[in-house]
């Protein structure tokens, strides 16, 4: 089944007088339960085809659609609605609340965007708080926290919705590469528990090993392919 | 509402300095509104209550004139006999009413056979002057000063000021000799049965009789008076029952030319002290204004400079899906905490400034009366009540700019700003 259908998707940054070309027509169609990376130079265009994918931006030309839904021509309401429930984001910089608990992080979609009642996500965020290892620092606000732990409990916050998707836009530049490789192995590890769909935008090699595809996106378009039988040897 | 709220506040309290020092700008001004609101209407109802209590009343009733005329204390603008009945028909029946006073006033000379001097004197009957003035006889410092009896036939209440002057005493004699409306003089010899504290007026010189020596002094056969004085049951409607009033008062109108037979003022027109009263009711108001501008500006800034400073967080949540809406709440919500926080503070302030004030029992002159008038400055739960609102409402309405900017910010750029 067909999660995400991108067909013949344009997009044109306008800064000043210049157009600027940031993706030049992709034609893409991703599975449900994938766990997919983007690779490619700075500038090709990852984080622009993430956030088309992501219902943040919308396409000059083209189409997108997620999960049987044209996400191309929302407004914002409705654009915001369908993001709280079917996407979850993973973020470089972590962007967990700073004013609230890791606890009352991973329970803010729970409340702010959905309405789930309490016994219900009180299970569900000591579940997930579990199973990302944060359980015993949910207390903690994230100040308190360090990077590996931020983004951990930042993958607790994209999953606690149960959500078709999550997007995960260089997940690990600002982690070092053990942290890293942990951060990707425990979200490779929650897609194989919830069956959710991954995708994420990286240029660190030594990450894309743990993908099962591999898209290669050069300047604005996609030019390869890659399935990768044995994610997660190297 | 409750995780808005819970946001909102933690949020406040993210900047303790910046949010303390806005809270005690709009504090201090809360405090401002509810010190001179609790000074200034105590100040002016003390005053008001002395003028009306012990002088002038609420209401005045004259044949149409007088009052242009007051300072010759004219005795040709008087109020026939059966013109007063008709008045007091109407008096009687107004439930609003609590007493009245029927007066002659008239211009006299006093002299204790060595000096002379001129003074104002109201002719009452006391039973009825004490109900319709009940502070008068409160001002009588020497003698007599039951409310029933403060002046009978013969006898005669003079201010302080001619007493000191003309070193008369309590039981001293003093001859009143006045000219009546044909133009003849008449003299009559009263006895001093009571010396009261200088009443009002720029010289002063304020003295009481009764109403038969009145008539007999200015030789007035019939019933005609010169003013009604009029109490009313509840001051504060005093404008509802004085428009009550004039409306059937000016009914009456004169068979000839058909004008109005009467003039009707309340004591606002009759006491210079009303325009002070109406510039402490301005200052007021001025006060408040000052502190709109505060709350406003500062809750602006603050809620510009949140904004501002959560950019990237705006961004995060509204990209996993906050409505436009909640991140509306949320900025609206801390404005308004912050409002009612500093309103709150304010009005804490201002109530143990005023308690103080009011301990410390402060007392001042007012004109060259001797009278000492006691600060007391009441409470004003009215002016609580508003200033809470009031800054709340600003508040609300001071973040709403920032607040919509927040919410009609696209996650996109708004995550790029981190
Ligand atoms: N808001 C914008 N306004 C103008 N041009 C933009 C904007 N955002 C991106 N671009 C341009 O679009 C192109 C694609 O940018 P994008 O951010 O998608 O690249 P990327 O692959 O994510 O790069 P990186 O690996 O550095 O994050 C670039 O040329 C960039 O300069
Ligand atoms: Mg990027």
């Amino acid at each position: 089944m067909e999660l995400v259908i991108l067909e013949n998707t344009k997009k044109d940054y306008i800064s000043g007088e210049i157009n600027v070309p940031a993706l030049r027509g992709i034609n893409l169609s991703i599975n449900a339960g994938r766990f997919i990376s983007f690779v490619g130079p700075s500038g090709s265009g990852k984080t622009t085809l993430l956030n088309l994918i992501g219902c943040l931006d919308k396409p000059t030309e083209g189409k997108v659609f997620v999960a049987g839904t044209e996400i191309s021509r929302m407004n914002r309401k409705t654009s915001a609605k369908f993001r709280g429930d079917n996407i979850g984001f993973i973020f470089q910089n972590f962007n967990l609340i700073p004013v609230l608990t890791v606890y009352e992080n991973v329970e803010y979609p729970l409340i702010m965007v959905q309405d789930v009642p309490l016994e219900k996500r009180k299970k569900r965020i000591l579940d997930l708080l579990e199973k990302v290892g944060m359980i015993s620092q949910k207390d903690k606000y994230p100040a308190q926290l360090s990077g590996g732990q931020k983004q951990r409990v930042a993958v607790a916050r994209a999953l606690v919705t149960d959500p078709k998707l999550v997007l995960a836009d260089e997940p690990t530049a600002n982690l070092d590469h053990d942290t890293a490789y942990k951060v990707i192995a425990l979200m490779h590890n929650m897609k194989k528990e919830f069956n959710t769909t991954f995708i994420f935008a990286t240029h660190d090699p030594k990450i894309v090993g743990e993908a099962e595809a591999i898209y290669t996106i050069e300047d604005g378009l996609i030019t390869k392919m890659q399935e990768n039988k044995q994610p997660g040897v190297n | 509402m409750k995780n808005i709220i819970k946001i909102a506040w933690r949020n406040l309290m993210r900047y303790t300095r910046r949010t303390l020092l806005t809270s005690s700008m709009i504090a201090v001004g809360v405090a401002l509104v509810i010190i001179f609101s609790g000074v200034g209407s105590s100040f002016k109802n003390e005053i008001i209550g002395v003028i009306t209590n012990s002088n002038v009343g609420d209401i005045q009733v004259h044949k149409k004139g007088y009052v242009g005329s007051i300072d010759n204390l004219p005795l040709d603008r008087a109020i026939p006999e059966e013109d007063f009945k008709k008045i007091e028909l109407l008096l009687k029946n107004n439930p609003e009413i609590k007493a009245y006073s029927e007066r002659i006033r008239f211009g006299a000379m006093a002299s204790n056979f060595a000096q002379t001097t001129n003074m104002r004197l109201t002719a009452v009957y006391p039973e009825k002057e004490s109900k319709a003035c009940p502070n008068l006889v409160k001002r009588i410092k020497d003698g007599d000063s039951s409310p029933d009896t403060f002046v009978k036939p013969g006898s005669v209440v003079i201010p302080q000021n001619i007493a000191s002057g003309m070193n008369l005493k309590v039981g001293g004699d003093i001859v009143l000799v006045a000219t009546n409306k044909d133009g003849s003089v008449n003299g009559m010899t009263f006895k001093i049965s009571g010396i009261s504290e200088n009443i009002m007026g720029p010289q002063g010189k304020d003295g009481y009789i009764h109403m038969d020596d009145a008539r007999s002094l200015l030789r007035i056969e019939n019933g005609e008076i010169i003013e009604i004085a009029i109490k009313l049951n509840n001051f504060d409607r005093l404008n509802k029952v004085f428009m009550n009033l004039k409306y059937y008062l000016l009914q009456i109108k004169e068979e000839k030319s058909a004008d109005p037979v009467f003039e009707i003022h309340t004591w606002e027109d009759l006491v210079p002290f009303s325009t002070i009263a109406k510039i402490i009711t301005l200052l007021i108001m001025v006060v408040r204004i000052v502190l709109f501008f505060i709350v406003l500006i500062s809750i602006l800034n603050v809620m510009m400079m949140s904004v501002y400073e959560r950019i990237g967080e705006i961004g995060t949540i509204a990209s996993i899906g906050t409505s436009p809406s909640k991140i509306l709440m949320l900025f609206l919500t801390e404005g308004l905490f912050l409002g009612f926080i500093s309103a709150i503070g304010g009005n804490i302030i201002g109530v143990v400034i005023l308690k103080v004030i009011s301990a410390a029992g402060f007392t001042f002159k007012f004109g060259d009366a001797r009278t000492e008038f006691m600060l007391n400055p009441q409470i004003p739960t009215a002016e609580i009540m508003f200033a809470v609102l009031f800054v709340v409402i600003i508040s609300v309405l001071a973040s709403l700019q920032p607040a919509l900017k927040a919410s009609r910010m696209e996650p996109v750029e708004a995550l790029r700003h981190v």
